[in-house]
């Protein structure tokens, strides 16, 4: 048994995997039970409710199992000794994650509703003054969690708020900030409740400020709708209400804000800012002590929250000249040394999207704001010293700023950006690693994106791009997605066209002395691309193929990747518009792969693509080549993909046989219930020497040489998913071929694990008749196409499994059975043929179990039956006999033994000592 | 404001990956789902977090040159939120996910979206975004300190050990509460707060008992490109910092420390304070680096007023712009078949004092063989190459001569055949020298705690202790025959 330790650690690692060997219920019941031991330590308690706090939905599905866990937590939290303070706070925290997430607490659960009057009790105890400070934590747990349950529920507490607020005014420990929070939350909540409602006066408002009543059990849909009320459109109170009360509780809550934690304060503000948005009546004037302070923040969060109260007051808490400082301040933020890198580009990403009083753009989209100008920015222009990161977000930032001042000014900005982008360049060049490569390409990507249409820069661009995969083609795929990724986003640009266009240039162009095995992948895959590009002649492209295939000894090399990759051109070829111009060149080439380069495969290849484009028209080969949709469910198996044979993924997963880790298939052996004795017929046969005829039979070449053995075909028994259904079975045996001629595979169409299992025959010829062993595995797809190989458990094939009754015609009288096995008796005791050998096994027994043993294992094979004599005859292909002449003495068992194959003997002795073990034998 | 998961995972240069950490807020989980509907994409399991996380930084399969998912042109790190492709085809995304990574050490969250996510709203209108990074940046440096260094890996796991208590306290239900202590600062044992009428702030814990004893460090970096060339411009910054430690009495006792600034002194900018500061004056902010000051702009005394924290802080921090560098270098390199001819000349600016706690210059040499014969002459100081035989270290020592300039020159030859380390910055004859020095009692920018200047306001008088140094950072001295990269944006526009 795993240890819990162990056990917890992989549930937490995935639960859908754990619970697939086990049931939630289970799992869960489990726990309980160690929950409820009192010999498990508070330490393996808080372990096992981390199960239950972080993951209380996989544990609990249904409400009523989440009311029952919470249930049984809430007696083991009141049977938990007041010194384990720390379980009772993970046991607290444990029955609030699930009430709330099982919709304990949105039902009104009788649970939910008890709970939350005792965590509503354990609060009430300000500044430890009963309880003292040990139970100062649990009061600090029990705050959060109303808090969440607030949260989660708003309205929940909004008949409270007077209590709550005489809470707050009493608690002076360093917990007065969590009172402090659960008033602003409760106060926000049922402001929030209130401004929805129609008539709302003064008198209401008073009573909402005054309450100190029972929990406001609400519908789960109201709870709903105040929880994602959408800010751009607040609700408000009317005008006209004294708002004096509110005013001044909202200013000592701003007052006293100083005393919290910064997020704390983060979040205070934000509460605050959204109540007065909601209340005409109250001036965000009050904000303005604050300003400067948080100005000068170091903290984001609160910088985050100024931001915010920017966007909500605009102009009636910030003037123009606030507006432009702010700005400033952020950009200085943006770039401050002592700040660390994921704020300042939180913060660039706030200077693009800085609430200005003014937007010219009052939608949503994304642009830049107007007082973002090119001199405020210019400490933010990016290096080769950044980071990846800052630097993308530098360089798309200032992108922006000059794509809008770019008419202005002299371009120099500009000038700046794209030598930036060479300096990139340059480290690529100078072997930068993937990273810088990678980073380089996305700033491309950024500036192309913003300044494709400026001719000379792409031109530039393109320039040194070709100057670089010149002297690196290993960057031919981040090229090639370049090209894709901004053709994708620009259907009119040409840049990807020319680009292409200038690597294609750069190709064929290359002195041969450059080319080599490895980079001539690369150039084609280039090619390839190239070939897709209606707008690009591609006669060059045939000419340089044919080229290389010609003056090259790369048709001797026999790759079959690059022939594969050259193929791949060809086939983009074929769908080339202007396929009729280059019809001649393009045959040529592929004449010349299917006869000389010298890979079956690849001349194959050749050879269809050539048998296609001689006999169809450029408008059917598009329709047969065109690429299958990706994506869909099924994937076709067309035409297409016969004649493709690119070394895609797709494809060589199609081509790869997957190793199964464990065992699939297995084969159980069907019992024969052993077969009766031919039905003798009474009428005597035709006066021939039976034996004779018997003999004879043996000329025909295989007769009687084959053992069947029957076996069912079904799934192991531990269950992979995966392998419930599978197809096109093939089943391949290895037997030990000194004994053994090959057995055939043997094909099964499918096996479904929840229907029956297949019959399969395995037919045996054996050479020399000894019991063996068969190695077996199968290879098999799956639904989706993929294939499969795995083996078998080993198949053990017995020596009785061997014996077969002797091969006479049917329907001989038993006497001439006796007579044959006479005769064959008479010939092994005479030493005919020369392995023939006799031998004696006797053993004790009752006379009961002797024809008992006799009726068990040999009926099928008896020749005669007499009183206390029997005669036995196995048959033992390809031609081999084992006799047994049995009597039953007066204190034991002869049998008398005698084959035609000596060699038999051991395996008979075993054999017999085998049936006969629990009797003694002397042999 | 509140996050939906938090992860600290390890790897070592993208293998080994293991999620050493991971903390799920199911009640922020199910506000998630409240807000986003239909279009709820749940946080995955920790066995696909891993994975999925190193795609997206590009760290994962460090071996493959290329991975269209990793190294995608059009897929834009441009932001602190990652997004990432969940689902079996990853068609589903997961987005904001914050990250900071230090060296192998990668530390997660998503931060809970609470407004319609589609179409997908702007970083800054999510309120929890600013949340989860604070509570990220806290929990690096409770994992790895203040210096910035990756913990060794028993240190990592004993913080990591105690890290479930500490969130239990800083963020039970997935709001933060607080941040987390910061290792290497962590408090000594404490009285608990007096009960009385006055609110214990709840960024203090408890109460100082004892000997009352302010110490107030300033701390200035200097970082400096220079180039010797005419057509780019050096570039030398300053930024500073105070940090306090105070033991003081009191709930709320009442410190002030006061920076000022010779006269002609340029005015301290991009001014940032602590949250214990009580208030501002408005001139303190005025001075930016982003807009050119004219000469009337504020220059002191700057006064904090502030309310101090147990454990150390750092009261504010400031950048400066000032007129020379400290140490004005040249660097001149010359090829000559497989050697190098170099020669360089430092010298210390006269308002600096002469007196260093150290001073070094690097001069490495990346992609190259690595150094044979070693021929150099120095005015001043010691050499020394590096044992990987591609670092030249010149020790200078406690003192410039009188002279305040010192040279290099000579020669090195490249023999060995094996090659060195590479570095895309420093090639051929782009290569530079790097000093690290630190002067003790020195700012560059003149800026100063006057111990009379700070003001406690408690009943017993303080002991006060400030002091001043001036570090290097990053400070640059590129050879001017070779090609340096830029490292700046235009200057005049």
């Amino acid at each position: 048994m795993t240890s819990w330790d162990q056990r917890i650690s992989s549930f937490f690692s995935s639960p859908s995997q754990f619970l697939s060997c086990t049931t939630s219920e289970t799992f869960l019941a489990e726990l309980l039970d160690r929950l409820r031991d009192d010999k498990t330590n508070d330490n393996k308690k808080i372990l096992l409710l981390s199960v239950l706090s972080e993951h209380p939905t996989v544990l609990c599905p249904t409400t009523s199992a989440g009311e029952e866990t919470a249930q049984e937590l809430v007696s083991i939290l009141n049977f938990t000794s007041l010194k384990s303070v720390s379980l009772k706070c993970h046991l607290i925290l444990a029955i609030t994650n699930i009430l709330i997430c099982t919709f304990g607490l949105s039902t009104r659960t009788k649970v939910a509703e008890e709970y939350l009057n005792y965590l509503y009790m354990l609060i009430q105890d300000t500044n430890d003054n009963t309880g003292g400070p040990s139970l100062h934590s649990v009061r600090a747990i029990a705050c959060e969690c109303l808090r969440e349950m607030e949260t989660c529920h708003p309205g929940l507490l909004s008949q409270k708020l007077e209590a709550l607020c005489h809470l707050k005014q009493q608690e002076t420990t360093v917990l007065h900030q969590s009172y402090s929070m659960l008033y602003t939350q409760a106060l926000k909540n049922a402001i929030r409740i209130l401004s929805q409602q129609q008539d709302v006066d003064n008198g209401k408002l008073r009573n909402v400020l005054a309450g100190n009543e029972g929990f406001a059990w609400k519908s789960a849909n109201t709870a709903k709708s105040v929880l994602s009320v959408n800010m751009a459109q607040v609700p408000q109170l009317p005008m006209t209400l004294d708002f004096k009360e509110l005013k001044s509780i909202m200013t000592l809550l701003l007052e006293e804000s100083y005393l919290m934690t910064s997020p704390s304060q983060a979040a205070l503000l934000r509460g605050l800012v959204e109540m007065v948005a909601m209340v005409p009546g109250i001036s965000p004037a009050i904000f303005k002590s604050q300003l400067l302070r948080l100005f000068g923040t170091t903290e984001v969060e609160l910088m985050h929250a100024t931001l915010f109260m920017k966007g909500m007051f605009t102009d009636s808490l910030f003037t123009a000249e606030d507006e432009h400082f702010l700005l400033k301040r952020l950009v200085g933020m943006a770039q401050h040394p002592l700040l660390r890198i994921p704020e300042k580009i939180f913060y660039m990403d706030c200077i693009l999207h800085f609430p200005e009083n003014r937007p010219i753009s009052s939608s949503g989209e994304e642009c830049l704001p107007v007082l973002v100008t090119p001199q405020l920015t210019l400490s933010l222009f990016p290096t080769v010293f950044n980071d990846s990161t800052t630097m993308l977000c530098r360089f798309n930032l200032l992108c922006l700023v000059h794509l809008e001042a770019n008419e202005e000014e002299d371009g120099q900005g500009l000038g700046y950006l794209i030598d930036h982008v060479m300096a990139l360049l340059k480290t690529v060049d100078n072997q930068g690693g993937r990273e810088t490569l990678v980073t380089a390409f996305r700033a491309i990507f950024i500036f192309l994106l913003h300044f494709n249409h400026m001719e000379n820069l792409a031109e530039k661009l393109i320039h040194r791009l070709g100057e670089l995969y010149s002297r690196n083609c290993h960057l031919a795929p981040n090229l090639i997605n370049l090209t894709d990724r901004i053709q994708e986003r620009f259907d009119e640009t040409l840049w990807s066209v020319r680009f292409l266009k200038a690597l294609q240039r750069c190709i064929v162009e290359m002195p041969p002395s450059q080319l080599t095995l490895q980079s001539l992948g690369w150039h084609l895959k280039i090619l390839a691309r190239v070939a897709q590009e209606s707008q690009i002649a591609q006669r060059s492209t045939i000419c340089f193929l044919l080229d290389i295939l010609v003056n090259s000894n790369l048709c001797e090399r026999r790759s079959w990747n690059v022939g594969t990759a050259i193929l791949t051109v060809c086939r983009n070829l074929l769908q080339h518009p202007t396929l009729n111009q280059m019809f001649i060149q393009l045959a040529d080439l592929l004449q010349h792969m299917s006869r000389q380069y010298e890979d079956t495969d690849i001349q194959d290849h050749a050879q269809f693509y050539y048998t296609l484009l001689t006999n169809l028209s450029w408008e059917k080969l598009g329709g047969i080549l065109a690429k299958t949709p990706v994506g869909g469910q099924t994937k076709v198996r067309s035409l297409s993909s016969l004649s493709s044979i690119t070394a895609s993924e797709e494809l060589s997963s199609c081509l790869t046989i997957l190793q199964a880790e464990s065992c699939v298939l297995r084969l159980v052996k069907i019992n024969n219930n052993a077969f009766e004795d031919a039905a003798p017929t009474a009428e005597a046969q035709t006066e021939t020497d039976i034996y004779e005829v018997y003999r004879e039979q043996f000329k025909t070449p295989g007769f009687a040489s084959e053992v069947t053995l029957r076996y069912h075909l079904t799934h192991v028994t531990t269950t992979d998913p995966r392998f419930d259904r599978i197809f096109t079975i093939c089943l391949h045996f290895e037997v030990d071929t000194s004994h053994y001629e090959r057995v055939n595979d043997i094909y099964v169409p499918c096996l479904f694990r929840d229907r029956k299992p297949r019959d399969v025959s395995v037919t045996l010829k054996p050479i020399h008749p000894y019991p063996t062993t068969l190695r077996a595995s199968a290879i098999f797809t799956k639904e989706d196409g993929q294939s499969w190989h795995t083996h078998l458990p080993d198949v053990h094939v017995s020596f009785p499994e061997i014996f077969l009754p002797v091969p006479l015609p049917l329907g001989v009288p038993l006497q001439q059975k006796e007579d044959v096995f006479d005769r064959i008796w008479d010939a092994a005791s005479s030493g005919e043929p020369s392995a023939s050998e006799t031998s004696l096994f006797c053993f004790k027994t009752g006379i009961d179990t002797l024809s008992d043993l006799i009726k068990k294992n040999f009926q099928g094979y008896i020749i005669s039956q007499e009183l206390n004599k029997w005669k036995v005859l196995f048959f033992l292909p390809p031609r081999f006999h084992v006799l047994l002449a049995i009597r039953e003495g007066e204190d034991a068992v002869q049998m008398s033994i005698a084959t035609d194959n000596w060699e038999l003997l051991p395996h008979v002795n075993s054999y017999l000592q085998n049936i006969t073990a629990h009797c003694s034998s002397t042999s | 404001m509140s996050i939906r998961a938090l992860w600290v995972l390890t790897h070592e240069k993208g293998e080994s990956v293991k999620v050493q950490f991971s903390r799920r807020y199911p009640s922020v989980e199910f506000r998630a789902k409240t807000f986003a509907g239909a279009h709820h994409v749940s946080v995955p399991e920790d066995c696909q977090i891993a994975h999925l996380l190193l795609s997206e930084l590009g760290l994962a399969d460090p071996d493959k040159p290329y991975i269209a998912a990793r190294d995608d042109c059009s897929h834009q790190q441009r932001s602190p939120a990652l997004e990432l492709r969940v689902g079996s085809s990853g068609e589903r995304t997961l987005w904001p996910v914050l990250t900071i990574v230090q060296g192998g050490l990668i530390l997660a969250c998503v931060p809970l979206t609470e407004v319609p996510p589609d179409p997908r709203p702007s970083l800054p209108s999510l309120a929890s975004v600013s949340q989860g990074l604070a509570l990220l940046s806290s929990l690096q440096g409770f994992l790895c300190g203040t210096g910035g260094k990756t913990p060794e890996p028993d240190v990592l796991v004993s913080r990591l050990a105690t890290l479930p208590s500490v969130l239990m306290q800083i963020c039970p239900l997935g709001t933060p509460l607080d941040t987390l202590p910061q290792s290497g600062m962590l408090s000594a044992a404490l009285a608990p707060g007096p009960g009385g009428a006055q609110k214990q702030p709840a960024w203090k814990t408890g109460v100082h008992r004892g000997r009352a004893v302010v110490s107030v460090a300033l701390t200035e970096m200097v970082k400096s490109m220079q180039y010797g060339n005419q057509s780019k411009q050096d570039l030398w910054d300053v930024h500073g910092t105070v940090t306090c430690k105070c033991e003081v009495e009191g709930v709320l006792p009442n410190v002030t420390v006061t920076l000022t600034l010779p006269p002609n002194g340029s005015p301290l900018q991009d001014i940032l304070v602590h949250p214990c500061v009580t208030s501002l004056d408005s001139s303190i902010l005025t001075a930016s680096s982003v807009e050119g000051n004219d000469g009337s702009a504020f220059s002191g005394p700057y006064k904090f007023p502030f309310s101090p924290p147990l454990e150390p802080f750092r009261l504010c921090s400031y950048t400066s712009q000032v007129p020379v560098p400290p140490i004005l270098g040249s660097y001149h390199l010359k090829s000559q078949d497989n050697h190098l001819k170099l020669s360089v000349v430092l010298k210390l600016h006269e308002s600096v004092r002469n007196s260093f706690e150290f001073c070094e210059a690097h001069l490495p040499f990346f992609n190259r063989n690595l150094m044979g014969n070693v021929d150099i002459k120095v005015t001043s100081g010691q050499l020394e190459v590096s044992k990987e035989k591609n670092l030249l270290v010149w020790f200078l020592g406690q003192k410039f001569p009188k002279s305040r300039e010192v040279s290099l020159e000579g020669a090195i030859h490249f023999s060995g055949h094996l090659a060195g380390p590479s570095d895309p910055m420093c090639t051929d004859l782009t290569a530079y020298v790097k000093l690290y020095f630190r002067v003790p009692d020195l700012t560059l920018s003149g800026c100063c705690v006057d111990q009379h200047s700070v003001q406690v306001y408690s009943s017993a008088k303080p002991r006060i202790i400030t002091t001043r140094e001036l570090v290097s950072s990053e400070y640059y001295i590129w050879n001017s025959t070779g090609d340096a990269p830029v490292c700046s944006g235009p200057v005049i526009l």
